[in-house]
């Protein structure tokens, strides 16, 4: 097993809500090797998208720590795919795409050959000079890996980033970052709504509990490298969705009565 | 766009003045007005007050639009800044501008001061709020984007706040625009000795409605023109975003 | 998501600053810093204020400009709502009125008094129906624009479960529109105020405008402050009226926080 990538250690989080405070992860642990790719999932509010944040650094942790092994010095720790694309709209694809190399100093040659790299990657070539409100959505979320693979970061991390995609256009997506995780063996982290989704991308899937979250099991995904959609089609990948969504379904309904009538403090 | 009511209702006008049913002396024809614009306009004497007007305008304009945008920024930004400065212009928004005439009249004197203020208080109120309205409505998504990207502090605003909201800061500045020059216009009316709205209200004392009408249909136009013209403006500056209001 | 010390901290400055600069007027005009015979010391005006308000003076003025007010804002918004809705609903309509509105909406109000004083005798209904005119426009396309963002397929559904014409209107549009409609309303009051104020100060003897303007014309500043006062009064309570029926009858709504 190779060295630890990134070390969860106990984070905990809790929000200012509306005047109660809201424990959003309590003491949640959670290790991700190099190069693997970890899949979290869990019911609505487990905070799953919380516990990226942390790891990105755009939330501050209430208590615990987390830590990120860097190999290359002067790369970015992390980069994020959002689920919203959240593209800026005022810049070109290429602008978009080079936006953290630029943030880093990079020359403009140099960040824009980077750049066009990426975009072939992932089949975007032609649209450089296009803006974003001229793509499809589909197109939009590729900018926005393209954009976080640009940026060369030691881990990637991706907020379900196919959740706002009808299903067909999601499902040639889960073939591409297949595909493109192989070719560049990043370690990424990755949170989806969708077991089938996690179990054919994963090497490994964290359950979250409803909220506050923790890590409630992780499963090992035993589908083989390099894998390709047919791995739906296999025995072990049904009997491992039942075996997830056994233990899923008790926290849904947890949440969902949570929600229904939240109870008061923590 | 279909002219045809505009058209004829023109039409009609034209023909109860002729016929008298509306008194001439007071709707004189479209055609009689349209040829006393002509002529005005050659003569030279339309020109130079609408100028004027106009000028007063860019002073205003020019006065209200860069303090008015920092302030929204500033407010927008910094919750302080918003504390302090949002009382007032909660305060101060349904007030009628053209009401603090007499004051500023009173604390510059009668002359071209006190008219461009008022104009730029107008504009400024509005500017402000757009402004302020832009940069709360910034989707967080993208503020995210920018710091998980490298993008901090003067950066930050530089590449994601000040583009995210130059679209709400835009339309500010075209409704502030559009609201000077109806302030500008209106003490121009109530108390210049010169611009358009002093030529209308003369030309209404002295009954000389041709060249009312005549000043009417220009400050129209004039007004026509600056709004179609800033919002084909920015439809082309923010040309990421296509859709813009209909004001 | 704020502390309850930092909301005690704005409230206090929120209260406190404008207290404080009043104070430092006060002061300023006491010692001779500002030219008393300019700029009384807000007590001096809070006192006049209050001797006009006593001998029914400013509670005259205000009310005359009040029922100005009540015509131009009525006159502006039963007329601007049913043709905003006939746009939003008729694309002829629209397509007819909109080069007509296009062209007179950017106009200021003030500049129609001359023509309405041609043709409506009795001054006071000039002043009213100029009051009105932008407004009408402005609430005229505030509605128009409520009835084209209603989600077409809200729409759909309920035709498909049986509301047709009368009650699709009723039940689905009207409600639909509705908060664009306030918005409307809200705005087109703020405008009508103006207006009608801007015209008292052209041209009329009574009405808090005239008492401004007249009060500068005489040097009688303690008036003129007085006026300004009041109106500075009407707006605000205006709106929050306003505000109070919009949350009545659209309980739905999130509060809208206007600047």
């Amino acid at each position: 097993m190779s060295l630890p990538k990134v070390v969860v250690k106990d984070v905990s989080v809790t929000f200012e809500g509306q005047g109660r405070p809201v424990m959003a992860l309590d003491r949640i642990s959670l290790e991700v090797g190099t190069g693997e790719f970890v899949c979290v999932v869990g019911p609505s509010g487990c905070g799953k998208s919380t516990l990226l944040r942390v790891v990105a650094g755009l939330v501050r942790q209430s208590a615990g720590d987390v830590h990120i092994a860097a190999a290359r010095p002067g790369t970015p720790l992390t980069a994020m795919v959002f689920q919203e694309h959240a593209l800026l709209p005022w810049r070109t694809v290429l602008d978009n795409v080079t936006f953290g190399l630029e943030n880093r100093g990079v020359l403009r040659a140099p960040r824009e050959a980077r750049a066009k790299e990426m975009l072939a990657l992932v089949g975007l070539t032609k649209f450089a000079r296009h803006y974003p409100h001229q793509l499809s959505g589909g197109m939009k979320q590729r900018v926005g890996i393209a954009r976080a693979l640009a940026n060369d970061p030691e881990v990637l991390l991706m907020d379900e980033p196919l959740a706002a995609l009808d299903a067909q256009t999601r499902t040639i997506m889960q073939e591409e970052f297949l595909r493109i995780w192989a070719d560049l063996g990043k370690t990424v982290l990755y949170v989806t709504h969708s077991i089938e989704e996690a179990i054919l991308l994963g090497d490994r899937i964290a359950l979250l509990t409803a909220r506050p979250g923790r890590v409630k099991q992780i499963f090992p995904v035993n589908l083989g490298r390099p894998r390709g959609l047919e791995a739906r089609a296999s025995p072990d990948f049904g009997t491992l969705v039942e075996k997830i969504w056994a233990e899923l379904r008790d926290e849904v309904v947890r949440a969902s009565a949570e929600d229904a009538a939240p109870g008061d403090g923590v | 766009m279909t002219l045809a009511v505009p058209f004829a209702l023109l039409a009609a006008w034209e023909l109860a003045s002729w016929l008298g049913v509306l008194s001439p002396r007071y709707f004189p024809p479209p055609t009689v007005i349209a040829a006393t614009l002509a002529q005005l306009l050659v003569e030279g004497a339309l020109l130079s007050e609408a100028l004027i007007t106009l000028t007063r305008l860019a002073a205003a304009f020019v006065l209200a639009a860069a303090p008015a945008v920092a302030l929204g920024l500033a407010m927008g930004l910094w919750r302080p800044v918003r504390g302090v400065v949002e009382p007032y212009i909660v305060m101060l928004y349904p007030l009628p501008k053209i009401a603090l005439l007499p004051l500023l009249l009173i604390l510059m004197g009668v002359g071209e001061k006190a008219f461009v203020v008022t104009g730029a208080i107008t504009a400024f109120f509005q500017i402000v709020i757009s402004t302020v309205g832009g940069v709360q409505s910034i989707d967080p998504r993208l503020i995210e984007v920018g710091r998980n990207y490298g993008a901090g502090g003067t950066a930050l605003f530089r590449k994601i706040i000040l583009p995210a909201a130059l679209p709400a800061i835009f339309t500010g500045l075209r409704l502030g625009l559009g609201l000077a020059l109806i302030t500008v216009v209106a003490v121009e009316f109530v108390t210049a000795k010169n611009g358009l709205g002093h030529l209308v209200f003369r030309s209404w004392q002295m009954l000389l409605t041709p060249q009312m009408f005549a000043a009417f249909v220009l400050i129209g136009l004039i007004g026509l023109a600056l709004t179609r013209g800033l919002r084909a403006l920015q439809r082309r500056a923010l040309a990421w975003k296509p859709e813009v209001g209909w004001l | 998501m704020r502390r309850p010390a930092a909301r005690g901290w704005e409230s206090a400055i929120a209260i406190g600053s404008p207290l404080l600069l009043l104070a430092a007027w006060e002061a300023a005009s006491a010692v001779g810093l500002l030219r008393a015979q300019f700029f009384p010391r807000p007590t001096t005006i809070a006192r006049h204020f209050g001797e006009l308000l006593a001998d029914g003076s400013l509670p005259r003025h205000a009310g005359t400009t009040l029922v100005r007010l009540a015509w131009a804002f009525l006159l502006a918004a039963v007329p601007g709502v049913a043709v905003g809705l006939a746009m939003g609903i008729s694309r002829r309509v629209r397509d007819g009125l909109d080069p007509l509105f296009a062209v007179i909406y950017p106009i200021p109000s003030v500049l129609f008094l001359p023509l309405l004083s041609f043709v409506l005798k009795p001054a006071d209904a000039a002043l009213a129906v100029t009051g009105a005119i932008t407004s009408f426009f402005l609430i005229a396309y505030t509605t128009m624009t409520g009835v084209q963002q209603i989600d077409r397929t809200v729409l759909e559904a309920a035709t498909h479960f049986g509301a047709r014409r009368g009650r699709l209107f009723i039940k689905v549009l009207l409600p639909g529109t509705l908060p664009f409609i306030f918005t409307g309303l809200r705005l087109g009051l703020g405008l009508a105020l103006i207006v009608v104020i801007a015209v008292e100060m052209v041209s009329a003897q009574h009405g808090l405008g005239a008492l401004l303007w007249l009060s500068w014309g005489l040097l009688k500043v303690e008036d003129m402050y007085a006026a300004l006062a009041a109106i500075a009064l009407l707006g605000g309570p205006l709106l929050w009226a306003l505000a109070l029926v919009r949350a009545r009858l659209l309980p739905w709504l999130p509060d809208v926080a206007d600047a």
